[in-house]
C-alpha cells in the first residue's frame, strides 16, 4: 500500500545519518541555567520568584499569565542569580530567570509519585498538564492545555501523535519513539481516557522503520492505537498537511485540528504529558539533537529546559571544523543564531552546525524569475509564490491578500525548490507581518 | 569564536537546481531533433542553426556591454532562443534569415523588455513571425533539393495521402525540426525531470485535434489526426514553445486554460486561414492571455472552503471589458463581412466579365469551359507546370462566343505567387488559333511606380497580336524578337512573374482547353 501524504512537498536530502542511530543520552548541565519568561505563543510568564531565592527543580518560578500562556518551571535546584534581559535567539534580548545550579538537582516534594490517571477526569488532566508548563515542544510552542481544551470534546475523533520528523537533521524524536516508546503511547492514552470517541494514530514518515516497528510494538494490544507511515517529504509534520494525511480532512488557515475532530501532538509533547499525568513531573527536559558536518560527535539528549547551548556542544566533543552556520532548529524552518551563548528554550528540538552556507551560494546563482512554476507545484498549501512574490515586491497588499498569501506558513517548499534561488519565504515573512501589523493599527483604530 | 557566522532566513539549504539546468535540460532535449534536422536536411541546415543560436547569443553578449549588464549568456536562455528558432525555419532559408530573426528574438523580444523573465512573448516565435511578415514566400517555401515541396499538411487540405509513418519520424519536408518521434522523445524528458507538466501540451493538442475532427468534418480518422498532429509545428509549438515557462501561465488551471485558447485559436486558423503560420500566431496570441489568466487563475488554497467560506473569485473588471468589447467588434466585423459577402462576389464577377472582355473584344459572351473546369477542380490548387513557370495557379478558363455561339476564343485567369508584393492575378485571352490578345489584370498590388507600371497599357501590348509558344524577359530592354518582353524597367521580379503567368496560360490553352 502506498503510504499516505499530500500534495506538493520537496525532497531535501535528510542528512539524518548523522545522528539517527545515537541513542539518547542524559545531560547534566553544570553551569547556570537560564528561563526565559516567553517560550511560548501567548504572554510571557510572571516571575514569582526573586533574587537569591532558593529554587528546587520542578519549582514554578514564573506563572502563566493568563489562559493563552504557560508557567516555567526550574528544571534544576540553587538559587536566583537574577532577572534580567538574556540573548535568547538570534539578536533577540528577552527578560529571563537565571538560576545558579547547585548541582545536586534536588528534586521539589511529590514529583515522581505515580499517579493512576484513569481515576482523573478531564478538567483534572488539563490542570495538571496546565501547571507543568507544557507547551508543543515540535516548534510551535503552543500551550498544550489550550489544545486540550477543545469546544467540542465529544467531537473530537482522531489523536494524531506527530512523529513526522520531517525536518531534515532532525533525529531526537525518532530516537525517542525507539527508546520510549512507553512514554509516547502513555500520553496517547491520557488523550484517549480524555476524549473517549476518539482513537490514535500514531504518524511517523517511512524513512523511520526502527521507529515504525518501536511503535508498532507498543501500541500492540490496544486497539484503538495505530501506526501509520507517512511518506517521507517535506512538510509531512505540519499540522495541516499531517491532518491530512491521516484522515483526508482539509484544515484551511483559519480552522484550528479541533475543529475537524483532530487533536494533533508532537511525540515529545506525548512524553511530557504522560510524564506530568501519571509521573508527577512537570516540563523539566526534553530531546534534543545536536548535529551537522561541523559537530565532531552528532548525537541525540535529553536535555534540561534552560540548558546553555554552548555547554551542550561542548558536551558533543565541540567544533571539528569551523562553521559557517549555526542553527537553531533544521535547515528548513530553523533559525540561524549569531551567538552559542543562549538557552535551550521548551520548543527548541536541535542544533545545526553547517560547514558550508548554501544561502550563500544560492545569491550566487540568483537569476530573476522564469515563473517556471516550481513554487507553485511544490506548495504544501495550494497557494502560488510566484504571483505571491510579485505581489509583495510590488507593496500591492490587497492582491497579496486576495491571492491568500497570508496563508503561507513559511515552510520554505517555494525557497528550496526555486531554480532561480530567489528569496521567497523570506519576503513572504515580511509581507505577512507588515500586513498583520497594518491590520492591528487598523483594529486599533 | 573569532570569524562571523552567517546569517540568513531560512530555509538554509536548496535544491541543485539552477536556471542554467532549466535552460540546458531543454536544449538537451532539443537534441534529437537538432541531430535529426541536420541529418535529414544537410548541412546547411545546420549552418541555420548555427547562424540562428550565434546571432542571439552575440546579440544579448553586445546588449549587456552597451547598457553595462552583468553578462547573461550563461543562464542558457540565449542559446535556447536561437535554438528553437532555427529548428522552426525552413531548411532552405538564406542564412541572413536565422541571423535577423534571432536579433529581432532577443533584442527587442527579450533585452528591450527587461531581459530573462520579463519578455512578454515566446522570443523564437515573436522572430519567427517578425520573419514570416518580413520574408513571407522564403518562409514558407519548404522545398528540399530543387524538388518542390508541399508540407504534408498543406497535401491532406488539398484531399491528397501521406505516409504516416514517414511523417512521424520526420522523412518529409517542413522545418529543420519536423521529426515527430524526436520532439516527443525529449518532451518526455522534459516530463520526466519536471521541466514541463502535462497540462499545457495535452490541452492545447487535445483541443486542436477535436476541434479539427468536427471543424473539418474529417471525422476522427487515426491518420487524419496524426497528420494534423505532427504537421504545421504543432508538436514543436505545443511541447517546447506553448510550455515556455517565462510566457505561459503558473498554476495548472491557469495552463488548461491556456492549452485550450490556443487550440481554439490554431483549429480556427488551420480551418479558415493558412496552416503554416497557424501554432506560431496562436502561441503569441495566447502568451499576451498569459497575465490575465495568471491574475485569474488563482487556485484555492488548501482547505479554503472546505469548512469556512470561500471568497469568490475576482474576475478583474478590465478583463470583462476587453473581452467585451472584442466580441462585439469581431462579431461586428463578421456581420459587415457576411452582409457584404454577395456583393463582393458579384463584384468579384463582374471584375473578371469585366477582365474577360478585355482580353477576347470580339466575344458577345462567356461560358465555362467544361475541361478547365474539371482540370481546376483536380488540380488547381497546385502549382502549374511543376514549377517550370514559378508559383503559377489556373484558377478558371472560359470560352468566349460570337453572337452565333461558336468559339472564337479563351480566357485563362492566372496567379502567380511571385509577384514582388504577394499574389498577382490576371487573365489571358488567346484566341482559336493560339495568338495572344491581350492580358488583363484583377488583382495587382506591387509597387507603385515600379511593378505596377505592368499594368500600364503600353506594356501589355507588348503580348497583343503574337503567336508564340513561349515569351521570354529581356531584362535590357529594345527587343524586337516576337517572343521577347521588355522588362518594367526596376521591376524585373514583376515582370518576370507575369511573364511566366501568360507562358502558364498559353500552355494551358494549348493542352488542357478544347
Amino acid at each position: 500500500m502506498r503510504h499516505s501524504t499530500f500534495r506538493g512537498g520537496v525532497h531535501p536530502g535528510d542528512r539524518k545519518e548523522l545522528s539517527r542511530n545515537k541513542p539518547i543520552q542524559y545531560h547534566v548541565p553544570k553551569g547556570d541555567l537560564v528561563y526565559p519568561l516567553s517560550q511560548h505563543i501567548g504572554k510571557p510568564a510572571r516571575p514569582v520568584v526573586k533574587k537569591n531565592d532558593p529554587v528546587l527543580a520542578g519549582q514554578i518560578i514564573a506563572e502563566a499569565d493568563g489562559f493563552v500562556s504557560a508557567n516555567i518551571i526550574s528544571s534544576c535546584s540553587g538559587k536566583v542569580k537574577s532577572i534580567e534581559p538574556r540573548m535568547t535567539s538570534a539578536g533577540v534580548m528577552a527578560q529571563c530567570i537565571v538560576i545558579e545550579n547547585d548541582g545536586k538537582f534536588t528534586l521539589k516534594e511529590g514529583i515522581g509519585e505515580k499517579c493512576d490517571y484513569t481515576k482523573l477526569s478531564r478538567s483534572e488532566i488539563v490542570k495538571k498538564v496546565q501547571a507543568a508548563g507544557i507547551v508543543g515542544l515540535g516548534g510551535a510552542g503552543f500551550p498544550t492545555h489550550v489544545k486540550l481544551s477543545p469546544k467540542n470534546p465529544d467531537e473530537i475523533d482522531y489523536i494524531i501523535a506527530n512523529g513526522a520528523e520531517c525536518e531534515p537533521y532532525i533525529t531526537c524524536d525518532d530516537q525517542l519513539m525507539r527508546n520510549r516508546a512507553d512514554w509516547v503511547v502513555g500520553g496517547i492514552k491520557v488523550l484517549l481516557h480524555m476524549f473517549p470517541t476518539a482513537k490514535g494514530v500514531v504518524a511517523i514518515e517511512d524513512n523511520k522503520p526502527e521507529a515504525l516497528a518501536a511503535m508498532e510494538k507498543a501500541v500492540s494490544g490496544d486497539e484503538r492505537i495505530s501506526v501509520l507511515p507517512l511518506v517521507t517529504k517535506f512538510p509531512q509534520g505540519g499540522e495541516r498537511n499531517l491532518v491530512h494525511a491521516v484522515t483526508g480532512r482539509k484544515m484551511a488557515s483559519t480552522d484550528l485540528p479541533a475543529n475537524l475532530g483532530c487533536i494533533v501532538d508532537n511525540v515529545t509533547t506525548l512524553t511530557a504529558i504522560y510524564r506530568a499525568v501519571c509521573l508527577n513531573e512537570p516540563l523539566m527536559e526534553k530531546g534534543f539533537t545536536v548535529t551537522g558536518e561541523a559537530v565532531n560527535e552528532p548525537g541525540n539528549f535529553l536535555v534540561k529546559i534552560g540548558t546553555n547551548v554552548q555547554e551542550l556542544l561542548e558536551a558533543c566533543g565541540g567544533f571539528k571544523q569551523e562553521p559557517k552556520k549555526v542553527l537553531l532548529g533544521g535547515p528548513m524552518m530553523g533559525m540561524a543564531i549569531t551567538d552559542l551563548n543562549i538557552p535551550i528554550a521548551k520548543s527548541y528540538n536541535a542544533l545545526t552546525c553547517l560547514v558550508e552556507d548554501p544561502v550563500e551560494i544560492a545569491q550566487k546563482q540568483m537569476t530573476p524569475c522564469i515563473r517556471c512554476g516550481r513554487c507553485a507545484r511544490v506548495c504544501p498549501i495550494g497557494l502560488v509564490p510566484q504571483q505571491m512574490q510579485v505581489a509583495a515586491e510590488r507593496k500591492d497588499y490587497k492582491r497579496y491578500e486576495r491571492i491568500h498569501g497570508v496563508d503561507c506558513i513559511a515552510c520554505g517548499s517555494c525557497t528550496f525548490a526555486c531554480p532561480a534561488k530567489r528569496p521567497l519565504t523570506q519576503l513572504f515573512k515580511v509581507t505577512k507581518s507588515a500586513i498583520l501589523a497594518a491590520r492591528r493599527r487598523e483594529a486599533a483604530k | 569564536m573569532e570569524k562571523l557566522l552567517n546569517v540568513s532566513s531560512g530555509p538554509h539549504i536548496r535544491s541543485k537546481l539552477t536556471t542554467g539546468f532549466v535552460m540546458y535540460d531543454v536544449i538537451l532535449a532539443l537534441m534529437p531533433a537538432t541531430f535529426f534536422g541536420v541529418y535529414h536536411f544537410g548541412f546547411h541546415a545546420f549552418l541555420i542553426l548555427a547562424t540562428s543560436i550565434v546571432s542571439a547569443c552575440l546579440t544579448e553578449y553586445l546588449f549587456d556591454v552597451l547598457t553595462e549588464r552583468p553578462n547573461t549568456l550563461r543562464d542558457g536562455s540565449a542559446v535556447l532562443t536561437g535554438l528553437l528558432l532555427g529548428l522552426c525555419l525552413s531548411p532552405t532559408v538564406p542564412l541572413f534569415v536565422p541571423y535577423l530573426g534571432s536579433l529581432f528574438a532577443i533584442l527587442v523580444v527579450k533585452c528591450f523588455f527587461g531581459g530573462l523573465g520579463q519578455n512578454f512573448m515566446n522570443p523564437a516565435l515573436a522572430g519567427r513571425c517578425f520573419l514570416l511578415i518580413s520574408f513571407g514566400t522564403l518562409m514558407t517555401d519548404f522545398g528540399v533539393d530543387g524538388v518542390s515541396g508541399a508540407t504534408p499538411l498543406a497535401v491532406l487540405s488539398k484531399g491528397g495521402t501521406v505516409n504516416a509513418a514517414e511523417m512521424f519520424l520526420g522523412f518529409t519536408s517542413g522545418t529543420i525540426g519536423v521529426s515527430c518521434a524526436a520532439m516527443l522523445l525529449g518532451a518526455a524528458y522534459l516530463l520526466i525531470v519536471g521541466d514541463i507538466t502535462w497540462h499545457i501540451p495535452v490541452s492545447y493538442i487535445g483541443t486542436t485535434l477535436v476541434l479539427m475532427a468536427i471543424g473539418t468534418g474529417q471525422g476522427f480518422r487515426p491518420l487524419f489526426l496524426l497528420a494534423e498532429m505532427c504537421g504545421g509545428g504543432l508538436l514543436l509549438g505545443a511541447l517546447f514553445m506553448a510550455t515556455d515557462p517565462v510566457t505561459s501561465p503558473i498554476t495548472a488551471p491557469g495552463q488548461i486554460v491556456y492549452g485550450v485558447s490556443l487550440g481554439i485559436l490554431t483549429a480556427l486558423f488551420r480551418i479558415y486561414g493558412n496552416s503554416t503560420e497557424s501554432v506560431s500566431y496562436a502561441i503569441i496570441l495566447g502568451n499576451l492571455f498569459t497575465p490575465l489568466i495568471d491574475k485569474v487563475a488563482i487556485p484555492k488554497p488548501f482547505g479554503l472552503g472546505d469548512n469556512a467560506k470561500t471568497p469568490k473569485p475576482r474576475i478583474p473588471k478590465a478583463a470583462v471589458v476587453l473581452t467585451v468589447v472584442t466580441l462585439v467588434s469581431g462579431v461586428a466585423l463578421g456581420g459587415v463581412n457576411f452582409m457584404t459577402r454577395d456583393t463582393i462576389e458579384a463584384q468579384k464577377l463582374a471584375a473578371n466579365a469585366a477582365s474577360y472582355q478585355a482580353v477576347l473584344a470580339d466575344a458577345e459572351s462567356f461560358a465555362l469551359n467544361e475541361s478547365a473546369v474539371d482540370f481546376v477542380k483536380e488540380y488547381g490548387s497546385e502549382v502549374y507546370g511543376n514549377g517550370k513557370y514559378g508559383k503559377v495557379y489556373i484558377n478558371e478558363a472560359v470560352n468566349g462566343l460570337d453572337a452565333s455561339g461558336s468559339v472564337v476564343g479563351y480566357a485563362i485567369s492566372v496567379t502567380t505567387a511571385d509577384g514582388f508584393d504577394g499574389n498577382v492575378t490576371l487573365t489571358v485571352g488567346v484566341s482559336g488559333d493560339g495568338t495572344v490578345n491581350g492580358i488583363s489584370f484583377t488583382e495587382l498590388n506591387e509597387t507603385a511606380g515600379m511593378g505596377m507600371r505592368v499594368d500600364e497599357d503600353e506594356w501589355k501590348a507588348q503580348f497583343a497580336g503574337k503567336a508564340v509558344d513561349s515569351f521570354t524577359l529581356n531584362k535590357a530592354g529594345g527587343s524586337t524578337a516576337d517572343n521577347e518582353i521588355d522588362s518594367v524597367s526596376g521591376a524585373s521580379t514583376t515582370s518576370g512573374a507575369v511573364v511566366n503567368a501568360v507562358n502558364a496560360a498559353i500552355d494551358f490553352a494549348n493542352n488542357h482547353v478544347k
